[in-house]
């Protein structure tokens, strides 16, 4: 057994006087309570977003793409702005367990559940732009690769686009079994306590038949390093491929070597918005400030101002490019249609900078880091700048063409554009509130190995390891093994 | 599907569990597994386990993912149904590296989360029995199987002086079943207070 | 064990090799300089200067990656390298030495007007060339002077700052509250390195520095696909010294699991370098715009194709087969072969990047490149040492220092 020590420097991970049983009773209560008001209300609101994205989406599917403002030669507008939007939030998620896990920092165990819930989630709502940008949405299947039944020709393996059905498919897929692994013990937890016979049949369903043997724990700890492993690659191959959609195109703004990496690092940066977004009302609805703790919140705004400063560097560095590269084209796009605030977008390129390279350096104050509301307040506002930042890159390349005489009027997207858009919000929070009712919305089991390492009760007993002298301490270890 | 008889420890603190497993194996009893509500590292050594080789099967299933997505991209656009592509030549590799890595991965994850359910004999509709109810909460349950020689108010006396807080003795299946929870009786808090 | 050993003895044999080293170098390099860098032929001139820029420039970022391996971590608070943190410091302290070297050669290249290294210090090819004056706001010998100095003189005096505060740590007991403030001292004064490592590192030097040997010719990822290459080689140097360190019989407070992160890290920036090189590659090469692609002609499929393939494969295959069984990874023999590996690899890389650039024509490896590396390898030895011996193996009362060793991965 190892040693339970952490230095003093370091904030506990669980307050109060926590018990294991304790842990149990904090998280799981909550979802055998009946849901609240404002969980009832929370869902209404949603339903009914969802409800108004399925109508704008039967408009679409019904009469057609003309339903939405896309023309020659804004090709793309809202629609991949918003699927690169969710697809760039679902990143955190996977980040937040896997990499971390691989980093060994035990901060995670606190929000890593909800972060990948909400990973699932926002690439569900992602898939469905390009799935209904398609304009026939009942040919979707024809992006499978199978020999189809129109001659044996083949889907094109050279097409970016067929990378991201591969790409987003993968991920998803991985998500899910990652987050559903980490999950079964948990289920298990609230099948043996559970005291109706639904909640009991059904958790009992869920649980796959968890014990908690040492093997299984032993197997589910490997499997759960390996999925972490091929996770961490696979967050950033998603977004590269993502980016791949756009650079290995020859439009001026598009065609960039750094796209791959600044894009994973701008899904990253949205991805931590968002979960500071949702688990500030968590925390707050569920009364888990316990566990989902302000240190938490202050670690994670580190990451949104290092993310957003990488995020700023790659846009500070096309700007410089755009310049540098003189090439008249790129230079244009770059210095006429984007940076300069009063061509006809250059509201939302300045927009973007505010939101995505400025703003967040509040955070190198440690006091803003630790603020609940300021943090709310500009992960919504993160959220916004990277909202732009995918319509500056669609937008701002395509609407004036290389010829004057393709330059197009002025973009503005339907009702049914927003609708759609609007209706994945709805998507989202209603599986979100799905979740946080029915599901262990903190790992129990990953809490309980970290409590007696970071929980704040047990942090006195370590004050005697801390006043030990090294040599002493050094010899104490090499026995206790 | 056999009936076995087990004896049962329940501790509640690893630091007490650690020195017991010890205890009892040096005692010369075999312990069948412990059951714990998160994964205490260290464990599956002071049980004697050896190393899980999951990740091999990992490696394996990846490996088949990468070369499924070689052979079947280079045959489609090499024999089956060449196609000129940006005057890419028809062996494109760099622009099937995406796709490649995406199936190594898929492969090795699906592959692995199978394999894990099957070793572990997790379904759903699998049930199997519990010793303890609290095993998934906050007790550490440790289960010796009894041969005929077994003592069994021995080995519960071994448990409780060496810091089990409760001991007792089932006679349970050993194996796993299909079925659910809903008719089970053997509530978690029967012995806990609730708050 | 009795006690730790703090002070670390420079081995005899250590000195004999190192100086050995040096002395072939400066043979090669002196002689190299006089028959090739003085030379009235053009061909030679730039064949000596350039072998000497990216082998300056080779180490000297991959010592200054371990200034910034020790402020990230820093920074994150990671307490697992905090019982080697000295090794780091001590190649840091590299920084001002091969930064000098580093900036004489680039000021001589500079100022004595080498226009066959740098296209764009020929004025009156600049001038006729839209191009290159389009851009000469940048590319232009005072700017080049100034940035070059400011980058070398700030990462040398923001790591001697780090140095400096770590030595605090040596001292006396911290107790909590002293703790929390050198803790708190301790991330700002990385915070400095960080933000001045971005805006250099990870943008405008590899620019200055590298890219415009081909002054046309640009790509966006460039700096940052340097950047992944000299620290990957930077991780792999760290684990070169702390094995050393080991066998030698000091470091007992780093084992096979400090061993095993940071042979993680090599694992880990090997494939991330890789991700890196692909994307630069693919995209050039899916979009096929020819004032890009002129970069790589000659490099895939002219006389520099041997080398293209050998940078992969040292550095993507070898790591990604070898390095990714765990036991490897505790494998100090093997970890330690690994990292020697990879450091070539990447000086390499550095080769192709500048050597592929001056000499499109034939491959030149050979004499003048292994001098000239054995002069460096030779100084950072002997450098390395004395820095190490300079000051007490462990930071003794860090206060992550306990942390790290009952780290365990």
């Amino acid at each position: 057994m190892h040693l339970k020590y952490e230095s003093q420097l370091r904030e506990p991970l669980v307050y109060g006087n926590k018990t294991y049983a304790q842990v149990t009773e904090d998280i799981v209560r909550p979802i055998e309570a009946k849901p609240s008001r404002l969980w009832y209300i929370g869902f209404f609101i949603a339903v009914t977003l969802l409800m108004f994205g399925a109508y704008s989406v039967y408009r679409e599917v019904t009469y057609g793409i003309g339903q939405w403002n896309l023309n020659k030669t804004i090709g793309w507008g809202w629609d991949i702005t918003n699927f690169v939007w969710w697809v760039g939030i679902g990143h955190a998620g996977t980040l937040i367990s896997a990499v971390l896990l691989l980093f060994r920092q035990g901060w995670r165990t606190g929000v890593n559940r909800a972060a990948e819930a909400m990973t699932i989630f926002a690439v569900m709502c992602a898939g469905q732009f390009p799935i209904f940008h398609m304009g026939r949405v009942w040919m979707a299947f024809f992006v499978m690769p199978y020999p189809n039944s129109r001659g044996p020709l083949w889907v094109n393996f050279n097409s970016p686009l067929l990378w991201d059905v591969f790409a987003i498919s993968t991920y998803f897929t991985v998500s899910l079994l990652f987050w559903y692994s980490g999950l079964i013990p948990d289920f298990a937890t609230v099948r043996d306590r559970a005291f109706t016979k639904l909640r009991k049949k059904l958790y009992g369903i869920a649980s796959f038949g968890w014990t908690g043997s040492t093997k299984h724990w032993q197997r589910h700890e490997s499997l759960s390093l390996v999925l972490a492993g091929l996770s961490t690659p696979l967050v950033l191959s998603v977004h590269t491929i993502v980016s791949f959609d756009f650079a290995t195109s020859v439009i001026p703004g598009w065609h960039t070597t750094i796209f791959p990496p600044y894009f994973v690092a701008g899904a990253i940066f949205s991805g931590f918005a968002m979960v500071q977004s949702l688990l500030i009302i968590v925390r707050k609805v569920f009364g888990l400030e316990d566990y989902i703790t302000i240190g938490h919140i202050d670690l994670m705004n580190k990451v949104i101002v290092l993310t957003g400063s990488i995020v700023g560097i790659a846009y500070l560095t096309e700007l410089f490019m755009g310049w540098y590269s003189q090439n008249k084209y790129e230079g244009y796009t770059f210095w006429y249609s984007r940076a300069y605030l009063f061509s006809p977008y250059g509201w939302s390129y300045w927009g973007m900078m505010a939101c995505n390279v400025l703003s967040p350096q509040i955070f190198w104050s440690r006091k803003m880091r630790r603020n609940v509301f300021v943090t709310f307040f500009m992960s919504i506002i993160v959220n916004i700048g990277m909202w732009f930042e995918r319509f500056v890159i669609i937008v701002t390349s395509l609407y004036r063409d290389y010829l004057p005489s393709s330059w197009s009027v002025y973009y503005s997207p339907t009702i049914w554009e927003i609708g759609f858009y609007v209706g994945t919000f709805g998507l989202f929070f209603t599986c979100f509130f799905l979740f946080a009712k029915y599901f262990p919305v903190i790992a129990v089991a990953e809490i309980k190995y970290v409590l007696k390492r970071s929980g704040e009760s047990f942090k006195p007993g370590m004050e005697k390891i801390e006043a030990q002298e090294l040599e002493s301490f050094v010899h104490d270890q090499a026995h206790a093994h | 599907m056999a009936q076995k008889k087990f004896v049962v420890g329940c501790f509640d603190d690893e630091a007490v569990l650690f020195p017991a497993v010890k205890q009892v194996r040096a005692a010369g009893y075999k312990i069948k597994d412990v059951y714990t509500p998160f994964a205490v590292h260290g464990l599956d050594h002071a049980l004697g386990m050896r190393e899980t080789s999951l990740h091999t099967a990992g490696f394996i299933y990846g490996i088949t993912g990468t070369t499924t997505a070689i052979s079947c991209i280079s045959w489609i656009f090499t024999k089956d149904w060449p196609l000129n592509i940006g005057g890419k030549p028809h062996f494109a590799l760099p622009a099937w590296i995406p796709i490649i890595f995406e199936l190594t991965v898929l492969f090795a994850a699906v592959g692995m989360v199978l394999t894990f359910c099957y070793l572990c004999q997790l379904a759903p509709g699998v049930k199997k029995h519990r010793f303890h109810n609290r095993a998934t909460d906050d007790l550490f349950v440790m289960v010796i199987e009894c041969s005929d020689k077994t003592n069994t108010d021995d080995l519960k006396a071994l448990l409780s002086s060496n810091g089990a807080l409760e001991t007792d003795v089932q006679i349970a299946e050993d194996g796993w079943w299909f079925g659910t929870y809903d008719n089970d009786n053997d509530n978690l808090y029967n012995n806990k207070q609730l708050a | 064990m009795a006690s730790i050993k703090e002070q670390f003895e420079i081995p005899g044999k250590l000195k004999t090799w190192s100086y050995a080293l040096i002395g072939v170098g400066a043979v090669a390099l002196l002689y190299g300089m006089f028959t090739k860098g003085f030379s009235t032929d053009e061909h030679e001139q730039v064949h000596f200067w350039g072998t000497l820029m990216y082998n300056t420039i080779f180490w000297t970022l991959i010592c200054n990656a371990s200034m910034f391996f020790l402020c990230f971590n820093t920074m994150a608070q990671a307490a697992w390298m905090q019982s080697f943190r000295r090794i780091a410091e001590a190649i840091s302290t590299l920084v001002p030495v091969f930064g000098a070297i580093t900036f004489a050669v680039l000021i001589y290249v500079v100022v004595s007007d080498k226009h066959h290294i740098y296209h764009w210090l020929d004025a009156e090819a600049v001038a006729k060339d839209p191009i290159l004056k389009g851009k000469s706001g940048f590319l232009n010998p005072t700017f080049f002077i100034i940035w070059t100095t400011l980058a070398i003189v700030l990462w040398s005096y923001f790591g001697y700052r780090m140095r400096q505060l770590s030595n605090e740590a040596d001292v006396a007991p911290m107790d909590n509250e002293t703790a929390k403030a050198f803790n708190i001292k301790s991330m700002v004064r990385s915070g400095f390195f960080l933000v001045w490592f971005g805006l250099t590192v990870a943008s405008t030097i590899p620019w200055l520095w590298l890219m415009s040997i081909d002054a046309h010719w640009y790509s966006t990822m460039y700096s940052w696909y340097t950047f992944a290459s000299s620290f990957v080689a930077g991780m792999s140097l760290l684990a070169v010294w702390l094995i050393y360190m080991k066998n030698k019989g000091y470091m007992e407070l780093s084992n096979s699991e400090h061993l095993h992160d940071l042979a993680k890290y090599m694992f880990a920036f090997s494939i991330f370098w890789t991700y890196l090189w692909f994307s630069q590659y693919m995209l050039i090469w899916y979009a096929n715009i020819p004032e890009e692609v002129v970069y790589f002609k000659h490099r895939v499929q002219g006389p520099y194709k041997p080398i293209f393939f050998l940078n992969l494969i040292i550095n993507f295959l070898a790591p990604l087969i070898i390095l990714m069984k765990r036991s490897a990874k505790r494998n100090f023999t093997l970890v330690a072969f690994m990292a020697v590996l990879i450091m070539f690899g990447h000086w390499i890389d550095f080769y192709q990047m500048v050597m592929g650039s001056l000499m499109k024509e034939h491959v030149s490896l050979g004499w003048l490149d292994f001098g000239v590396l054995s002069f460096f390898v030779g100084v950072m030895i002997l450098m390395v040492a004395r820095a190490l011996a300079s000051k007490p193996l462990i930071a003794k009362y860090h206060p992550f220092l306990k942390e790290s060793v009952i780290h365990h991965t």
